[in-house]
């Protein structure tokens, strides 16, 4: 008997394969089918054409009232999840999980956005996607479940993470203030960080948004408090450096933050920022509540940092 | 049965040893039982402590083991006037011991049987040396706890075993297990594939088995020396606490003076002594031949009151006829070491002297004697008349702000829960306490009822606060404020002078009484060391009266 060709050993394996789908139920294989269909976003997994001959780093801006299909197609704009992500990986995926809200009060990261980065690093070849946060004012396990981000997570394939008070390590810190800081091991030394704030209102920095959102990799945050916070924020940033960051200003918070609770305090703006640049994301978000990027001190400390560009002109901005 | 005979020696002390052969197979097989079902009750117990361990929402019947305790029920209902019907389960307790005794603390009482497990070789030696007549002791602490408690006093509840037991765990067992898991954790993290251990642990453990947080208690160390001390009571004799102190051992045993069902020497007793020395809790008394002065045979008398049901004197009597279970109409004796009428009254006089002591403490003097206490117990004195000292509240709470009070609500408030905001705040998504509280001391309380509870108000130190004092930008408190409209509000932009001359606007903090509830977030998250620039003071009435109008009512949780 002569040896099979490698296309006859591929067919075999098709039909093979196919057969099981069927032993193992029309619905499964047909489900299975679909999920192909609809997740495997090839645009989202590896650009879209105008990302891949854009001048420089680029900066997305997704509008639409679907927020997990926002978020697809700005990471699709920026050159797609495998420009980021790589077969192997550690992702890390860091929303806003502060506090015990429900998504509707725009305090905690929108929940499908959460998701929809959890499935595409996963479909991109991620070994482990955790996603996780240290909230300031409930424990881990109330605010993953009320902000609704636990159960899109699971859904999406993704692992929720209590960082427990034995994961912290004092790290080293760029800059002049900190010195050193004590930040989650996890976070710091997984291959990829993805930063997913929501763009909220907030009285110590003007905005909580990116460079805010590290604060939830300490367990020390009255010392940045007290020794300077804008600076502690441009400095943990230096350290952590994000690969990519996503800003979900869905629904964004104007007043009262970071902690909410009133719906007369939020506002619909159906918009979406990604970069791998979070000096310039943090810029463009402050227009979305009419504000100058120097009322947020801790992006022009980040920017005199070199962490990124204030510079909006010196990026490729592109809507979808 | 036949293959289970045991074959036993005849006892050393008086006749010849001669081998006598008796069917104690059933009383084994039954005594394994009695043993299954104090392991699987100490398990429930230990299961239900993790059930209410930092939650919000715990287990309903976390507090199971207290609404069968018949002096928490007896104690509660009497200092509260009122018939409480979630610790009408007790009943069956009291009903239990009127069928067979003092099961409870045989079968199925935690304390009991982890009291069981700690036994001193000495201990049998030292037995008869501890003197009969402590075992007064008990019925005096429960005739004090009783006459305490109608006079409204809930204090020496404290002694009550499941509240003691609770306590003790809750205050240095978890916490100091706690503290051992995230050494060894912390040490692990660093080391290559230590840390996949540590992650492995982390996700599969924390949040169940282990707390979400490290808990610190006021006091934890005293109280675990205090549960040492009566394991170490052990070493005189065996389970001391329940022979000679436990309080409601001494009301299960009043109650054990006429069980109907007992273990029952009958005829065939020779006098062997062999049960006396089986039993575990002294119950049994041997007769020497012609105690009555009449010449009758030696024996044995059960003393009901003592006994716990173990059955290890059925497995131990040699006899065939001689030990038996059964049904039994007659009072069981009184024993010599049993309480009588004088005792009685002077453990109640005891009782109405520690109550008048108490109260002249100085805290009475003070109207807000400086406690926050849990959401919906806003009443002092009805609060104290109430609280079991159990600490099931400290527990459960999610970050630990309930702790023990010591002093600050003087000796009759010992161990009751205060709101120690600096430790821990009152989440505002949280009405765990109120949930588990098993006298209802703490109200049951929905979510959106919780929120509108003011536990007190919280007071800015404008001579330490950062924007106040040195004029450095800092609004944590006002961040932190959980209120939707915010208690904490940024007041209009100060213009001050920094030292380098240079000027500047800055936010500066402060509170809107009328909205506060007192949940103390602030004060806990206040990047001050040491004491926080803004602390929860008791409500005065001038500044906050019945509730929070401004407070969010919005469902979500």
């Amino acid at each position: 008997m002569e040896p099979l060709k490698r296309s006859q050993f591929l067919k075999l394996v098709a039909l093979g394969g196919a057969g099981l789908a069927i032993l193992g139920g029309p619905e499964r294989a047909l489900a299975a089918l679909a999920r192909a269909d609809n997740d495997l976003d090839t645009a989202a997994l590896d650009g879209d054409p105008a990302a891949a001959v854009a001048a420089g780093t680029i900066l997305a801006v997704a509008r639409g009232t679907s927020a997990g299909t926002n978020a697809r197609k700005a990471i699709a704009a920026i050159g797609g999840m495998r420009k980021f992500v790589s077969a192997g990986d550690v992702v890390v995926i860091k929303p806003n999980i502060g506090h015990p809200r429900a998504p509707k009060y725009a305090v905690t990261t929108n929940p499908s956005v959460v998701a929809t980065l959890v499935r595409l690093a996963r479909q991109a070849g991620a070994k482990h996607v955790v996603v996780m946060d240290n909230p300031v004012s409930s424990d881990p396990a109330n605010c993953y479940g009320a902000s609704g981000i636990a159960a899109a997570v699971k859904s999406a394939g993704g692992s929720m993470h209590v960082m427990g008070s034995s994961g912290y390590k004092s790290y080293a810190i760029p800059g002049h203030l900190l010195k050193t800081h004590p930040l989650y091991a996890a976070i710091v030394n997984a291959d990829v960080l993805i930063n997913v704030p929501i763009a909220k209102q907030h009285g110590s920095t003007g905005l909580t948004l990116a460079g805010k959102n590290m604060m939830g990799t300490t367990s020390d945050r009255g010392r940045m408090h007290t020794l300077g916070l804008s600076q502690s924020i441009a400095e943990i940033n230096a350290k952590l450096r994000p690969e990519l960051t996503v800003i979900d200003a869905t629904r964004i918070l104007v007043r009262n933050g970071p902690s909410g609770g009133s719906l007369d305090d939020v506002r619909v703006k159906n918009t979406l920022i990604a970069c791998r640049d979070w000096v310039a994301a943090d810029t463009y978000a402050t227009r979305l509540f009419g504000m100058k990027p120097a009322a947020v001190p801790s992006i022009k400390a980040a920017a005199r940092m070199d962490l990124g560009t204030m510079d909006l002109s010196s990026l490729t901005i592109r809507t979808v | 049965m036949s293959d289970e005979a045991q074959v036993e020696e005849a006892p050393r002390e008086g006749g010849a040893p001669v081998a006598r052969r008796r069917e104690a197979g059933g009383w084994k097989a039954a005594r394994w039982v009695r043993r299954a079902v104090q392991i699987v009750a100490l398990v429930f117990f230990i299961y239900l402590l993790f059930a209410a361990l930092q939650r919000r929402a715990a287990f309903p019947y976390a507090d199971f083991f207290f609404r069968l305790d018949p002096l928490a029920a007896l104690g509660t209902m009497l200092a509260a006037r009122q018939w409480l019907p979630h610790l009408a389960l007790a009943v069956v307790t009291a009903g239990a011991a009127l069928v067979a005794g003092r099961v409870w603390c045989g079968w199925i009482c935690p304390l009991g049987t982890l009291l069981g497990w700690f036994r001193f070789r000495a201990a049998l030696q030292a037995a008869t040396r501890v003197p009969p007549r402590l075992r007064s002791v008990k019925y005096v602490l429960l005739v004090v706890i009783v006459v305490m408690a109608a006079l409204g006093s809930m204090t020496l509840l404290v002694l009550d075993p499941i509240a003691l037991l609770t306590r003790g765990f809750t205050t240095s067992l978890i916490p100091g297990f706690d503290y051992v898991v995230g050494a060894v954790e912390s040490t692990l993290v660093g080391w290559g594939p230590g840390s996949g251990v540590v992650t492995w642990v982390e996700a599969h453990f924390r949040g169940t088995v282990l707390p979400v947080y490290q808990p610190h208690y006021a006091q934890g160390a005293a109280i675990f020396l205090a549960c040492l001390f009566i394991v170490l009571l052990n070493v005189l004799a065996e389970r001391f606490w329940c022979r000679y102190l436990c309080p409601l051992g001494a009301l299960l045993g009043l109650i054990a003076k006429v069980q109907a069902l007992r273990p029952l020497v009958g005829d065939g007793c020779s006098g062997c002594n062999a049960c006396v020395r089986a039993c575990r809790a002294g119950a049994i008394e041997g007769i020497p031949p012609g105690a009555g002065g009449g010449g009758e045979a030696a024996g044995a008398r059960v003393v009901t009151s003592e006994c716990t049901m173990c059955l290890d004197c059925l497995v131990a009597c040699p006899e065939r006829e001689a030990l038996s279970f059964g049904l039994a109409l007659k009072p069981g004796p009184w024993a010599a070491y049993d309480p009588g009428r004088r005792q009685f009254l002077a453990a109640a006089a005891i009782g109405v002297g520690t109550v008048a002591l108490l109260g002249t403490s100085v805290a009475r003097a003070v109207k807000a004697p400086g406690l926050i206490r849990p959401p919906g117990a806003r009443d002092e004195g009805a609060f104290l008349s109430r609280c079991l000292r159990c600490s099931e509240c400290m527990k459960v709470c999610p970050t630990s702000g309930l702790q023990p009070s010591l002093g600050q609500g003087g000796l009759e408030a010992i161990w009751t829960p205060v709101l120690a905001s600096r430790l821990g705040y009152c989440d505002y998504s949280c009405t765990a306490c109120g949930h588990v509280c098993p006298s209802g001391a703490i109200p049951k309380l929905d979510l959106d009822t919780k929120r509108k509870q003011v536990l007190g108000v919280a007071v800015i130190d404008r001579n330490r606060c950062l924007p106040w004092a040195s004029s450095t930008p800092c609004i944590v408190c006002q961040e932190m404020c959980p209120i939707s409209n915010k208690a904490i509000v940024l007041s209009d932009r100060h213009l001050i002078t920094r030292p380098d001359g240079t000027k500047d606007y800055l936010a500066r903090p402060e509170v809107v009484p009328k909205r506060c509830i007192g949940c103390g977030i602030c004060e806990y998250k206040c990047p001050l060391e040491g004491t926080s620039a803004i602390v929860v003071l008791p409500t005065n009435p001038s500044l906050a009266v019945g509730g929070a109008p401004g407070n969010s009512t919005s469902p979500e949780g």
